[in-house]
């Protein structure tokens, strides 16, 4: 394919320079695709760019592996965004990567509700408009229901929960050494599907940081719609605080500030 | 009880600085109010996590209050402005699946505002009254119980 092509070509440069020790990307190997780190410009055949995966916890643990050293990343905008959350957590350093930024297509947009389908910096792609929140099913089915029908709904989503944590796991933001979802005081043992404490304190912990990746809903096993909810939130923290995820490292959660830092309508 | 068969049972987080004050000062004016709340002393608002407002709510709890310091008051400077945002968001989540957010209540009260906690708690219970037992836990409970203790035993009866 042309785009991946073009990453190739950028990936190769930047290895052969020495600008960075290795790029992280999607390989193919023997019909598998998974992240891989490119450390030699022979391997470089095999990158890929589909299917979409989110690489930046991936990223985490290599920046962690191999202090000192540069790494490119291969990053949509889901993946930069996801960067940029970690690095405010402080997870990730910016400084130390090299992002080969790709514009996602119109069909992938649309296909992930994505409001904002590319990187701050585009190397290989061109950009198309993202889907505004107003326009996707969630908004739809959120404005329609009331709060039963929500409730009913929501139990009945939940209620297929086998506790897989996959959702948590694959999470670029869930990133606690302690998770609050295995401490027994917030989640009873050993009952599945767990308490709705799960769902509604993992809801909680992305609100102000889910930036719509939508890796948990492909790792469900049971399909629990969960990004629903998550954008629902990144939503209302636009609404309340005129607060965007993932766009700008600078620009703390105003959950985590006071109320002059970011005001709250009303107070 | 005849008259008002649902009786909540309500939690209520008061800050060690001021709002825990004022209760205080609400109980020994003698200042009547429902029973039905159990008030539970924290250092700060802010101390307060979302985990134990959504494990109660979850849990069968029908109502929780954040009582805190006014903004300006904080003991320990901006730890309201902190609480005051997150349960905003806490309360618009509720809301989202479904559960109602009036059932999460954020106020301020100072250590001499005994009457002021009176209000706040005497409306507080009325409302959740209104709005019925807390179905958050998919779980009936039985009516008229008035005390927390059974808690975990509750949750964990429920299907
Ligand atoms: S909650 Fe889901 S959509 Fe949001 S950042 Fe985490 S994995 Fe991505
Ligand atoms: S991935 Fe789905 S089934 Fe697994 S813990 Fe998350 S919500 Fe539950
Ligand atoms: S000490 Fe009372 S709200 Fe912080």
């Amino acid at each position: 394919m042309k785009v991946s092509k073009e990453v190739r070509d950028i990936a190769e440069e930047i290895l052969r320079q020495g600008q960075v020790g290795g790029v992280l990307g999607l390989s193919s190997e023997h019909g598998h695709v998974g992240p891989h780190l490119f450390s030699s410009t022979d391997d470089l055949g095999t990158l890929v760019l589909e299917p979409r995966y989110m690489l930046a916890k991936v990223c985490r643990m290599i920046l962690a592996d191999f202090p000192g050293e540069r790494l490119g990343v291969v990053a949509r905008g889901c993946d930069e965004r996801a960067l940029i959350e970690m690095a405010k957590l402080g997870q990730v350093d910016l400084s130390r990567l090299d992002l080969i930024g790709v514009a996602c297509s119109e069909a992938q947009a649309r296909e992930c509700a994505c409001p904002h389908p590319y990187p701050r910096r585009i190397d290989v792609g061109e950009p198309v408009q993202g889907v505004a929140f107003a326009d996707t099913e969630c908004a739809q089915q959120a404005s329609e229901q009331d709060l039963v029908a929500r409730q009913a709904f929501w139990t009945h989503a939940f209620s297929r929960c086998i506790k897989c944590y996959g959702c948590r796991n694959v999470c670029p933001v869930c990133i606690c050494a302690e998770c609050s979802l295995e401490d027994a005081s917030w989640v009873a043992r050993g009952k599945i599907s767990p308490e709705i404490s799960f769902h509604l304190i993992r809801a909680f912990h992305v609100a102000d940081k889910c930036v719509g990746c939508g890796a948990c809903d492909a790792a469900c096993p049971v399909d629990i719609p969960l990004t629903r909810l998550y954008a629902q939130m990144r939503e209302k923290m636009k609404e309340m605080f005129g607060y965007e995820i993932g766009l700008d490292v600078t620009n703390k959660s105003p959950l985590t500030t006071t109320l002059e830092e970011a005001p709250l309508h009303g107070l | 009880m005849s008259e008002r068969p649902f009786q909540p049972r309500i939690i209520a987080f008061c800050c060690n600085w001021c709002s825990y004050a004022g209760a205080d000062l609400a109980g020994v004016s003698r200042l009547q109010m429902p029973s039905n709340f159990k008030v539970i002393r924290v250092m700060c608002s802010a101390r307060v996590a979302p985990e134990w407002i959504i494990k109660a709510l979850s849990s069968g709890v029908d109502g929780v209050m954040v009582l805190g310091c006014h903004i300006g008051d904080c003991h320990y400077i901006s730890g309201n402005h902190r609480a005051a945002k997150r349960f905003a968001v806490l309360r618009e989540m509720l809301g989202c699946v479904g559960i109602n957010p009036d059932r999460l209540l954020v106020d301020w009260v100072s250590a001499s505002e005994g009457p002021q906690f009176q209000k706040i708690v005497t409306n507080f219970v009325e409302r959740v009254a209104v709005l019925g037992p807390g179905k958050a836990a998919g779980e009936q409970r039985a009516k008229g119980t008035s005390e927390l203790n059974g808690l975990t035993q509750q949750a964990e009866k429920r299907e």
